[in-house]
């Protein structure tokens, strides 16, 4: 047995091979023929579009990826999409279950196999291009796309064709809420204290309760290094190397020794552990508050009841002058694998997925943060604070794309070091070296 | 200095009770850890207390029932296809095993020590090297996604794994096959009615090891069945309970999946422990 | 040293002993292999040699069927009335030739260049993509290989049937009737009969074992990485130069050297920290005297049946910061406050011994359930007649049992070893290769 299992389980060293993360751009694909722009006479807005558009396309068989919690949706939506075209023939839409998390890997694995439309996180974007696995989107809906949602969510899927140098947008956007915001327990945290680590913490330890944000992964403690300024910025020149946006040395030291002051000082408090841990530990009254993700908010809630509190991250006092928390934020969206069948209502489908109602329904249903600006101003958005703390955190974010696979080890070793016994939060000299490695490791600079 | 060897004998005795006793207790509390939780009621993903406050079926209920939703935790099924792979593979792989074994032990012909070389130097290399080059021939076969894949997977290298059971054909006298062959048998009549009945505790150590496989592998089978839920054997179903999407749901019914899963198997394992002592003895005497 | 003054040195003067003496023979076996190759290329160019030269001959004293079967598989069967045999080789030609022309030649006429055509994209008038699918170089090297294997696999069947057919002529010549299909058939289940038995597993291994390998190996020698994703290309040894060039202190180079030194820490602590403590515990379970052996047994032997990733992933939940482990320690040492001790997050040597003791809480039972076989095994009049001579007891285990241990255990020893150098399963499980760092 021993050894039937050492063979197959290893192969998960081949599966990082088929899925390294992150993912560099674009290394070689046309931008092909401009002579095309939007159909002469094909009108498309509102998820709507000309019947005329789908071409000579019949018998319409396709697959979409959606994540558990949103299959049951997404078969309703694609009854209605069915309902909007009554002289194309669908034979049958499939909607299959898919964690977006692994969908690029899936999608990369064996794109034949694999979803004609699917949802993902912006953080596969470079993985799928480079894997030549996305069908850019439609020219005949880019300016509709661009125009009824939010605009970093537009830029984020906008990558340079290394070829043609044109701006090509690869994918439709979804969501706006992929990221990690602060969540409390009102009992323990008071709103004004939420504001800044420091009250967080304070009222967290006086109440006996912990406060939880991981440390050792890469996508939460680059929190620390973006709050400090070392924020990254694409790739340079040679679309591998990852690019960082200029920077106050000092300034950025002082506010690592901050952050390492309060790990410190608030040792026992403050725990760097999963933020699948949270609910179980608001359940189990160990938790104060939490760094977590937009994923876990419906058990969150679930668990405090009326006590629930969400909002942005808050602040760090540095040198006496608060400093906003940095965040790492992401996006999904839904893109149109290369290798379907039929191109053209798979883009019409997704075109339609993405659109303005199906936005709102997921938002409505399942929680999910809207890109397209409309439903960002409606009532429902609105009133709910964990959308609305998401979208105050967004603000005050770094989007998650073009990210070198080298960036999240890197950034995890960052807090895990800051996060030691051993760490002195007062030794100058060793923080500025250690901010130094992560970038250069970052920047693989060996 | 204690005079008596009695005495002294009683004293090492109970020592060596208390260093198993406490030993044994290590190796067991994990698993009474796990049987614990997985009848717990409360909380999400782990507790900070060591026995849970409230106990419940309905962990196992809802893992066997299914919460609804859209089913695409479907356990029964799992259970059910990973049972199908076991079987199938253990056939394969028992066959594969006793037939490279028995000819590399007891039948003499040309390239012996070489296949024996060749077999030695292949059991080397890590076995994940050859996973993606497993699945595009998997792919062109037409077989990705499906339980005949896992099958051939998981049975595909059992003929390399000759060692032990070659060991143990070692072991018998070759004076029985020079007998049965003046008497007029020929080789696959002394294989199948001399020597086979013979190799019970080798063919049940065999069969054991092999049936166990497909419970344990997820990232071969995970990688071979994509976004086919119907298809998972209970490995990935059960890993999959504990990603990000599901691990605040399903935290609680991945315990108790854990517990089916290893219930059955250790009740397997140790009626037939005799065997496998027998067999990975005699099969360790000559290597 | 004569045997007799080997017989009289302590064990440990023996271990000392034998280890100078391993050591010692290392660089001869390296000259006996190196000779060895030497001999093993020199045969092989005069088999070569020899081939050709066969290959020559036969056809020169060939009859018409022999000479033609040099074209057409199996003709010179046909004509010597050894039917079955002839029609086999005739079909191994034809599907070859169909294999070639409807899929082998495709994928292999690219595998010296692995593909030139890159994915593009247009639009149509109504501006949806259109992705023009470009050459996978993936596929082309796998199928080439596939190809390659097959065609050298027929050349052995293609002179396999000119030998037939040549040898058939002879025995006409002679005035021998060919076999027939029953007697055949007949030696396949007795002289035969390690073909029969492992054709099957041999083609499993071949196409599922073997093939990928080589595929894997040459893939070595291409730039395929998230660069060159769907077209790479070879690149000949650049990938080992880069990997060995720890002067320019390459960073793949000390990655892969830091990875493979603590790599063989592990493997040797691991493999002998379960077999020394497992012999030990072995030793203690079925020591004369105690009680209930099977039972003790059989709770270590429930880590065996469990499978690794449900203990392993539980272990993990068990060694959080406020996992189990915390909470009983805390419980223990700390009067009920969890201990916090970050087992597999904090530093790297803490997290690598935490790995190390749970890695033997999962080996120790294998090498209990052999290793109390072999101690059951261990004939009893050797005990005896050591017993009879006045031996100690602690004579009689350094001078019976523990030799006798060593020596049945050893092979096993080696396969372990190995094992733990490719073991993921323990560490990746556990605790996901965190906390990463390549530095021994």
């Amino acid at each position: 047995m021993k050894k039937v299992l050492a063979i197959l389980l290893a192969g998960m060293m081949t599966a990082t091979a088929f899925a390294g993360c992150g993912g560099s751009g674009d290394a070689s694909s046309s931008g092909g023929s401009s002579n095309a722009s939007g159909g002469s006479s094909a009108k498309a807005s509102g998820g709507k579009v000309d019947e005329a558009m789908f071409g000579d396309e019949t018998d319409i068989t396709l697959k979409v990826w959606a994540p558990d919690k949103g299959v049951s949706l997404a078969k309703q939506h694609i009854e209605e999409f069915k309902k909007m075209y009554p002289n194309i023939k669908f034979k049958k839409i499939d909607v299959v279950a898919q964690g977006e998390g692994e969908a690029a890997t899936q999608l990369v694995n064996d794109p034949n196999k694999a979803a004609d439309v699917f949802s993902f996180p912006s953080d596969q974007l470079n993985k799928l291009d480079a894997a030549k696995c996305l069908s850019p989107v439609s020219k005949a809906f880019i300016e509709d796309v661009t125009a009824t949602n939010a605009e970093s969510t537009v830029k984020a899927a906008t990558l340079k064709d290394s070829k043609s140098k044109e701006d090509v947008l690869y994918a439709y956007p979804e969501t706006n809420d992929n990221g990690y915001y602060l969540v409390y327990d009102k009992k323990v945290v008071s709103d004004d204290n939420a504001k800044t680590l420091e009250g967080i913490l304070k009222a967290c330890k006086d109440a006996k309760k912990e406060f939880v944000m991981d440390c050792g992964n890469g996508f939460y403690s680059c929190t620390f290094a973006f709050t400090a300024g070392a924020v990254i910025d694409g790739f340079e020149e040679d679309n591998e190397t990852q690019k960082f946006k200029e920077y106050d040395e000092d300034e950025a030291v002082d506010t690592l020794m901050a952050f390492a002051k309060l790990m410190k000082e608030y040792k026992g408090t403050w725990k760097s552990q999963d933020p699948a841990q949270i609910a179980s530990g608001f359940k189990n009254g160990t938790l104060g508050a939490g760094v977590d993700g937009s994923w876990n908010s419906v058990a969150d809630k679930e668990t405090l009841g009326n006590d629930f509190g969400a909002t942005k991250l808050p602040t760090i006092n540095v040198n006496g002058k608060d400093k906003q928390l940095i965040s790492m934020f992401g996006y999904k969206y839904l893109g149109v694998n290369a290798k379907t069948k039929f191109p053209r209502t798979a883009h019409i489908l997704a075109y339609y997925l993405a659109s303005e109602k199906c936005q709102q329904d997921r938002a409505e249903k399942l929680g999910w943060g809207p890109s397209n600006t409309k439903v960002s101003e409606t009532e429902f958005v609105k009133n709910d604070v964990t959308l609305q703390a998401i979208a105050a955190q967004s603000q005050n974010a770094v989007a998650q794309v073009n990210i070198q696979g080298t960036f999240w080890q890197a950034m995890g070793t960052l807090g895990n070091e800051m996060m030691k016994d051993g760490w002195k939060p007062d030794d100058k000299a060793a923080t500025k070296k250690l901010l130094e490695t992560t970038i250069s490791d970052v920047r693989d600079e060996g | 200095m204690i005079k008596s060897y009695k005495a002294r004998r009683i004293i090492s005795n109970t020592l060596i009770y208390i260093i198993l006793a406490i030993m044994c207790l290590i190796w067991v509390s994990p698993f009474a850890y796990l049987l614990l939780h997985s009848f717990r009621g409360e909380g999400y993903v782990t507790v900070n207390y060591l026995i849970p406050h409230e106990f419940t079926f309905k962990n196992y209920i809802d893992l066997f029932l299914g919460t609804g939703g859209d089913a695409s935790i479907n356990f029964p099924r799992w259970f059910l296809n990973t049972l199908v792979v076991a079987i199938f593979s253990c056939v394969i792989s028992t066959i594969s095993v006793l037939a490279v074994s028995y000819s590399l032990s007891r039948l003499r012909f040309g390239a012996r020590k070489k296949l024996m070389n060749v077999g030695m130097i292949l059991g080397m290399f890590p076995g994940f090297m050859t996973m993606i080059a497993m699945y595009y021939l998997l792919d062109a076969m037409h077989l990705t996604r499906t339980l005949v894949a896992l099958v051939i997977c998981y049975s595909c290298g059992a003929g390399l794994g000759f060692q032990i059971s070659k060991g143990f054909f070692d072991t018998i006298p070759r004076a029985l096959d020079e007998a049965a062959t003046i008497d007029g048998a020929n080789k696959n009549q002394i294989f199948w009615k001399i020597i086979l009945p013979m190799s019970k505790p080798i063919v049940v150590y065999t069969v054991l090891t092999s049936f166990i496989g497909p419970w344990c592998d997820f990232i071969l089978a995970k990688i071979i069945m994509g976004d086919d839920r119907a298809n998972y054997t209970v490995a990935i179903g059960l890993q999959a309970m504990t990603t990000n999407e599901f691990i605040q749901a399903y935290y609680k019914q991945y315990l108790a999946g854990s517990v089916c899963v290893a219930v059955p198997i250790t009740i397997l394992f140790l009626r037939m422990q005799k065997y496998y002592v027998e067999g990975v003895t005699a099969g360790g005497v000559k290597g | 040293m004569t045997f007799v003054e080997y017989k009289m040195l302590n064990p440990f003067q023996r271990f000392a002993y034998n280890f100078k003496k391993f050591f010692k023979s290392i660089p001869g076996a390296f000259g006996r292999f190196f000779s060895a190759c030497g001999r093993g290329i020199k045969k092989f160019i005069l088999g070569i040699g020899k081939g050709f030269k066969n290959y020559g001959l036969t056809f020169v004293k060939g009859d018409w069927a022999t000479k033609l079967s040099y074209l057409i598989f199996g003709v010179g069967d046909l004509h010597k009335g050894k039917t079955y045999k002839g029609i086999l080789f005739f079909l191994v030609e034809l599907l070859y030739a169909f294999y070639m022309v409807f899929f082998g030649w495709y994928w292999f006429k690219d595998f010296f260049t692995l593909g030139t055509r890159e994915t593009y994209t247009t639009y149509d008038d109504f501006g949806f993509p259109q992705v023009h699918a470009g050459d996978e170089s993936m596929k082309i090297l796998l199928y080439s290989t596939l190809t390659i294997v097959i065609s050298v696999i027929v050349f052995i069947v293609y002179i396999a049937n000119i030998k037939d057919a040549y040898r058939h002529q002879i025995m006409r010549q002679n005035g021998e009737k060919p076999t027939t299909l029953k007697q055949d058939a007949q030696e396949f289940l007795d002289g035969k009969y390690h073909i029969t038995l492992l054709s099957f597993p041999v083609l499993m291994i071949g196409i599922f074992n073997i093939l990928p390998l080589i595929f894997m190996i040459l893939i070595a020698f291409t730039n395929y990485s998230k660069e060159h994703f769907t077209l790479f290309d070879w690149v000949g040894l650049q990938n080992f130069g880069q990997l060995f060039d720890v002067i320019n202190s390459n960073k793949k180079a000390t990655t892969f050297m830091g990875i493979a030194g603590w790599t063989l820490i592990w493997a040797i602590v691991a493999t002998f920290s379960n077999y020394i403590l497992g012999m030990v515990v072995a030793l203690m379970i079925n020591k004369k005297g105690i009680k209930l052996k099977s039972l003790w047994r059989t709770l270590f032997v429930i880590t065996i049946a469990v499978p690794q990733f449900v203990s392993l992933l539980l272990m993990n939940q068990m060694l959080q910061e406020n996992g189990a482990v915390n909470i009983l320690l805390g419980h223990l040492f700390n009067g009920g406050e969890s201990m916090g001790i970050k087992f597999l997050t904090d530093d790297v040597w803490t997290a690598r011994i935490t790995v190390m003791v749970v890695n033997c809480w999962v080996g120790i039972p294998y090498t209990i359930l052999s290793m109390s076989g072999i101690l059951m095994n261990i004939p009893e009049d050797l005990y005896e007649s050591a017993r009879i001579d006045g031996a100690s007891p602690v004579k009689t285990f350094t001078a019976i049992t523990l030799p006798y241990m060593i020596f049945v255990t050893t092979p096993q020893l080696i396969t372990q070893f190995v094992g733990n150098i490719n073991n993921f399963n323990v560490i990746f499980l556990l605790s996901g290769g965190y906390p990463c760092n390549v530095a021994v």
